[in-house]
């Protein structure tokens, strides 16, 4: 019989909030953590960008109990994020059924700017990861998932199919990334920033913002997943083959991992679709098509990047979660910062919160490299 | 299992299942030198990064291997995955690119290097190549372990349309300085894996 | 000035194998021809702001400047400010 796999435990530490009900009431309420900067180290070109207080993250950690000097920023967050998800979980995360999986692109890459301390190797994602299996006792090896912005669907997925395997009960699948100038110099050099606040497929769009955010879900392999629980049910990785920078004029990559998941539900039974919405000219245009092609362009859809900006390796992990309180409580959020419809076909996205019946949703990502990817999540049983 | 077709590089070596590969350079001219050799009809080859070139240049070498002819057919371009492994991921396009950022006086952050600081970049390389748009993905572990990479690349055949994976392990820290296996999963091969995988990590330092 | 931009260019975009002569002076950069795509645009802009001094906020312009190494060295010229 094959494994079932619910979501037992999730966790968001962002500026909106140490966890992820207060992320989602502060969303409700049309907050954000996007703010402008003038400069940033060596960056002397105004950005807008979602950035986590340092004080308040070493707060959290000193009540977790996280001693001082000893991680890194990155892994600080994972570790107030894993740490109070796994004990929602209320499992024992030292056992060997335990799978850690970390989404980040960049993890510890700001160290080599500014070592602060830290010896060389810990710069090294998988040295950095191994942090947070050491501070629970875990005795695997922690895979890190490096797909660019679509790591923490891919991370999802991969620890879906490990629970499946029959190799692991849990998977602990946390994503972080923080926001140093080695990213923001990058994206500002792509010329895809905004200064502005972000406008997900708004006629007036003008670029992204960055974000920090760490979050976490706790999965479990069932036999059985219960009502009023959520049960991850597919996902799928597509490439473009197209540019690996640029996403394809069609949607390819997008298009197919949407058809992928669609082999497990119906539209009509869609709450919504959580996209990537970065208000990149390019990216939205492209999810636009995906959408339209896959037969799609009916349901609802709804991003996030207004309130958190993109937050890279967390951004799936994040948005799923976030997703999943929307659609218990009826809802689907606003995407914050759209106005006016700017993509060629007419995705049913609003600025203001919308009501619904359906019990699941498709998060959908792409990514340079070309990559893509959606998951499905569904809330078991009946209203 | 027939034959175990696999390729190895590394910065002064380059085995094709089991035979040496001539040449007379090492480090990334050396790379250069297999793609002029073998390759040479991909000029974009020039403008990756080390982790990229030897991910594509060992890619070129196994599909030739193979026999396989790039074409668009379904078995190739949509259930063919590319899953590839490391431990230093972009660390080497990290360090080039921090150097265009590094000091206020000479800040001038190199968008062509900074598209390399995400090591699933090399995977696009190769899916653009050769026209596959099933999974790719990077994962970055501690150490090269033949268990942990095998049951990974196992999980991947859980997406139905996945039949074959070109899966590697790919290390670069400096320019001139990477390794690398390359060999190809198929959906029925997964039973002796980790002993394949084994095989071939055998004749590689890692 | 066209053969040393030839030459700039040819280096930041590695082009390997590809000779300032086998640049035509009027012809397009971007489409036919070299092959350059949407990073290559990305990377002159940073050329001309390293090397000349001229900071271009808005990539869009690029298309206008970068419609041959001709109207390129022109637009230097003009605005250089090193």
């Amino acid at each position: 019989m094959e494994r079932l796999i619910q979501c037992i435990a999730d966790n968001v530490v962002s500026p909106l909030g140490l966890d992820s009900l207060s992320n989602y009431e502060s969303v409700k309420a049309g907050k954000s953590g996007l703010k402008r900067y003038e400069s940033m180290g060596n960056v002397q070109t105004p950005f807008t960008l979602s950035r986590m207080d340092r004080q308040v993250i070493d707060e959290a950690c000193c009540r977790l109990g996280i001693p001082e000097g000893q991680y890194t920023f990155f892994e600080k967050m994972l570790l107030a994020s894993t740490i109070q998800a796994v004990g929602k979980a209320g499992i024992d995360a030292s056992d060997k059924r335990v799978l850690f999986i970390v989404s980040t692109t960049k993890g510890n890459v700001s160290l080599l700017g500014d070592p602060a301390g830290f010896p060389s190797d810990r710069v090294l994602l998988g040295k950095a990861a191994s942090q947070i299996t050491d501070w629970f006792g875990n005795p695997n090896s922690p895979l890190v998932v490096c797909n660019a912005c679509i790591s923490g669907v891919c991370a999802q997925i991969e620890a879906m199919r490990a629970l499946q395997s029959g190799k692991y009960d849990y998977a602990v699948v946390t994503g972080a990334d923080e926001q140093s100038p080695f990213i923001i110099s990058g994206f500002l050099s792509f010329k895809a920033i905004s200064d502005d606040f972000c406008r997900p497929f708004d006629k007036d769009r003008r670029g992204l913002n960055l974000g920090e955010c760490a979050a976490t879900v706790v999965l479990k392999a069932a036999d059985s997943v219960s009502d009023d629980c959520w049960e991850l049910v597919t996902g799928a990785i597509r490439n473009d083959a197209n540019h690996i920078s640029g996403p394809s004029r069609t949607g390819e990559g997008s298009y197919l991992a949407l058809m992928e998941t669609l082999r497990c539900c119906r539209p009509e039974d869609l709450a919504f679709v959580n996209v990537h919405g970065t208000a990149t000219a390019y990216n939205d245009e492209m999810e636009s098509i995906a959408i339209y092609r896959a037969g799609l362009i009916d349901v609802p859809v709804t991003g996030l990047k207004g309130y958190y900006g993109h937050t890279m390796g967390a951004a799936g992990i994040m948005e799923s979660i976030l997703s999943m309180y929307a659609v218990m409580d009826h809802t689907v959020l606003a995407t914050r910062g759209f106005a006016r419809q700017g993509t060629t076909y007419p995705v049913r996205v609003s600025p203001e919160l919308r009501e619904t019946d359906g019990r699941q949703f498709i998060k959908l990502l792409s990514g340079f490299g070309g990559c893509n990817a959606a998951l499905l999540y569904r809330l078991n049983g009946k209203w | 299992m027939g034959q175990l077709d696999y390729v190895i590089l590394e910065s002064d070596r380059a085995v094709v299942s089991g035979r040496v590969l001539e040449h007379e350079s090492s480090g990334n001219a050396m790379l250069a030198e297999l793609y002029r050799a073998h390759i040479a009809d991909w000029p974009k080859f020039f403008k990756m990064d080390t982790l990229s070139k030897v991910g594509f240049v060992a890619s070129e070498l196994l599909l030739k291997e193979l026999g396989e002819k790039r074409c668009e057919s379904e078995e190739y371009t949509q259930n063919r995955a590319v899953v590839l492994f490391g431990t230093t991921a972009s660390l080497c396009a990290d360090k080039n690119y921090q150097e265009t950022i590094q000091d206020r006086d000479n800040y001038y952050p190199s968008p062509a290097l900074f598209v390399y600081t995400l090591p699933n970049i090399v995977t696009g390389e190769i899916a653009i190549r050769n026209h596959y748009r099933g999974e790719t993905s990077f994962y970055v572990v501690e150490g090269a372990d033949a268990a942990q990479m095998a049951f990974h690349l196992s999980c991947a055949f859980a997406d139905d349309s996945t039949q074959s994976i070109l899966a590697g392990w790919v290390d670069s820290t400096a320019n001139d300085d990477f390794k690398s296996f390359f060999t190809l999963v198929r959906r029925e091969d997964v039973g002796g894996l980790e002993a394949k995988l084994k095989t071939i990590m055998n004749n590689l330092n890692i | 000035m066209i053969l040393k931009l030839k030459q700039e260019i040819i280096e930041v975009l590695n082009l390997e194998d590809v000779q300032p002569s086998d640049i035509d002076n009027d012809a397009p950069l971007f489409g036919e021809g070299l092959g350059l795509d949407s990073i290559d645009a990305l990377e002159l802009i940073v050329l001309m702001e390293k090397n000349y001094g001229i900071k271009l906020q808005d990539p869009a312009k690029g298309k206008e400047i970068f419609k041959s190494v001709n109207v390129m060295a022109d637009y230097i010229q003009k605005n250089r400010t090193k």
